[in-house]
């Protein structure tokens, strides 16, 4: 059983790709501008296979890129929240770095380091490491003084004390930087595959767009919406389960 | 042998250039299993005593024994502390906040819950094992703290100001229930608030502080009989010792 709501959204998406598709067949917008609906499904059946493993070499890319930015982001984070001066020095040059443009410097990377898989990790880690290490800096230095004096009363070592009661407490600030950063990786990635590489779901979109086929670029844009639109699920749910103690809390 | 042995005292804090002398000569004993209360006058240098004694912060002279031994570190397993803020972990229910304390020691689960079970009721609380923080009103946080302070079954309980943040009926609420427990456990307590009225009905013995630079002005023994009722308040006899207290604290000159 479809409930009444699910129906009429499908009926409201159904009738905008009808909308969609008879523009594009009217002649009213060039189908090398705007590819109809058909087209891109004609893409899909043609080339499936091909953007199949495209996707999949994203997918690695991205999913590498963001578990190394994560990694040292929070990692590094945490050791520099966890000293006043530390996180002073650090704070103001690591906030100049996240303001500059960082694709000027994929030039570089591909000089160093090819244009393979290699030169997206390390760009995608480069795009989201920054707000991960700031937001982490933050809130690590929020924790209130209190629950440091109430971890030494109660004997506990440094490391159980920044594992069990400074990271648990820093964890809203951290996943807010982890959703900005993770956005980010995911952007660098396609970006940089877009503009020099061997293979990926921007190389693709790139490739075909030299060729005028309109139906694949967009079929390509259509997977790397998708990939996007995934990580900003998990990352929500993510947020929903560390934020519910925090919301409660300050109600 | 004194549990708690403080030998001529004294703390100098330096803000910028100037030196700030927060303790100067402080000695007294607290003999094990009493209930001790320190008064003063706010900022006379109360928490910075409870911090020394607790092995947080260092003295700048003169010495402190904990069961004898010289304090340089927290004994967490000799003293539990219970701060004016509860500092309960959000995340945790009540009775993993009790429990957190014998968690990090690396208690065993099934141990440290009978315990902490035990404790939670003793604090009267055993129907609020699985709520958290949150839903614990002010006072409720506050007795999940003396729990949680009591799980280690130390020798010693510091106590900073505890009921400080709660209305006045809480308070007075939670000080008749404090001495409940102190009763049945007899643990050491070593209490330090600003309220004479909390002072004098709580303790045993009495330590009065002067302002800032703060020592120890007079030792009063309080001997009312146990277990005490909150009518004790108002009769004439706890008025006497108020004023006296009182007097001491005013007449003082700075």
């Amino acid at each position: 059983m479809i409930r009444p709501r699910t129906f009429k959204t499908l009926l409201i998406l159904a009738a905008a790709v009808a909308a969609w598709e008879l523009i594009v067949r009217l002649g009213l917008i060039s189908a090398i501008i705007l590819a109809a609906p058909s087209d891109i499904a004609l893409a899909a059946a043609k080339d499936g296979f091909v953007f199949a493993r495209a996707l999949a070499t994203t997918l690695f890319e991205i999913g590498t890129a963001i578990l190394i930015a994560w990694t040292l982001g929070v990692g590094l984070g945490i050791l520099l929240g966890s000293s006043h001066a530390w996180a002073a020095a650090a704070a103001p040059v690591l906030s100049s770095l996240f303001a500059i443009p960082l694709i000027i410097i994929y030039p570089l990377l591909m000089a160093w380091l090819g244009i393979g898989a290699l030169s997206k990790i390390v760009f995608g880690v480069l795009s989201g490491f920054f707000p991960i290490a700031l937001n982490t800096i933050d809130g690590v230095r929020a924790v209130e003084q209190r629950y440091i004096v109430f971890a030494r009363s109660v004997g506990a070592t440094p490391l159980q004390t920044h594992a069990r009661i400074i990271f648990p407490l820093a964890l809203p600030a951290i996943v807010s930087g982890l959703r900005v950063g993770t956005g980010l990786v995911v952007i660098g990635v396609v970006v940089t595959e877009m503009l020099a590489s061997l293979g990926g779901v921007g190389f693709l979109i790139s490739y075909h767009r030299t060729l005028f086929d309109t139906g694949h670029v967009y079929f390509g844009m259509l997977l790397a919406l998708l990939v996007a639109v995934g990580v900003n699920l998990a990352l929500t749910r993510l947020d929903r389960r560390v934020g519910s103690w925090r919301e409660q809390e300050e109600a | 042998m004194p549990i708690i042995e403080v030998t001529s005292l004294a703390k100098d804090f330096r803000t910028g250039g100037a030196v700030v002398h927060a303790l100067a000569d402080v000695s007294f004993l607290v003999e094990e299993g009493r209930f001790v209360t320190l008064v003063g006058p706010s900022g006379c240098g109360k928490s910075t005593l409870l911090q020394i004694l607790a092995g947080l912060i260092s003295a700048t002279r003169g010495e402190v024994r904990i069961a004898g031994e010289p304090i340089r570190a927290p004994m967490p397993d000799k003293i539990g502390m219970v701060f004016q803020d509860p500092t309960l972990l959000p995340w945790k229910t009540a009775l993993a906040n009790v429990e957190f304390p014998l968690d990090l020691r690396g208690i065993d689960r099934a141990t440290r819950r009978k315990r902490c079970s035990e404790l939670l009721k003793l604090v009267g609380l055993g129907e609020f094992a699985d709520n958290y923080p949150h839903e614990l009103s002010g006072g409720m946080r506050q007795r999940v703290a003396i729990a949680r302070g009591l799980a280690p079954d130390p020798r010693l309980m510091l106590m900073d100001e505890p009921f400080a943040a709660l209305d006045e009926q809480t308070r007075t609420r939670m000080g008749h229930d404090l001495l409940e427990i102190w009763e049945k456990t007899r643990k050491t307590v070593f209490f330090i608030t600003h309220s004479l009225t909390e002072a004098i009905y709580l303790s045993e013995t009495v330590l009065v502080m002067s302002a800032r630079p703060g020592r120890i002005l007079d030792t009063i023994p309080i001997e009312f009989p146990r277990p005490r009722e909150l009518d004790l308040i108002g009769t004439e006899r706890f008025g006497r010792i108020r004023n006296r207290i009182w007097h001491l604290i005013a007449d003082t000159p700075k």
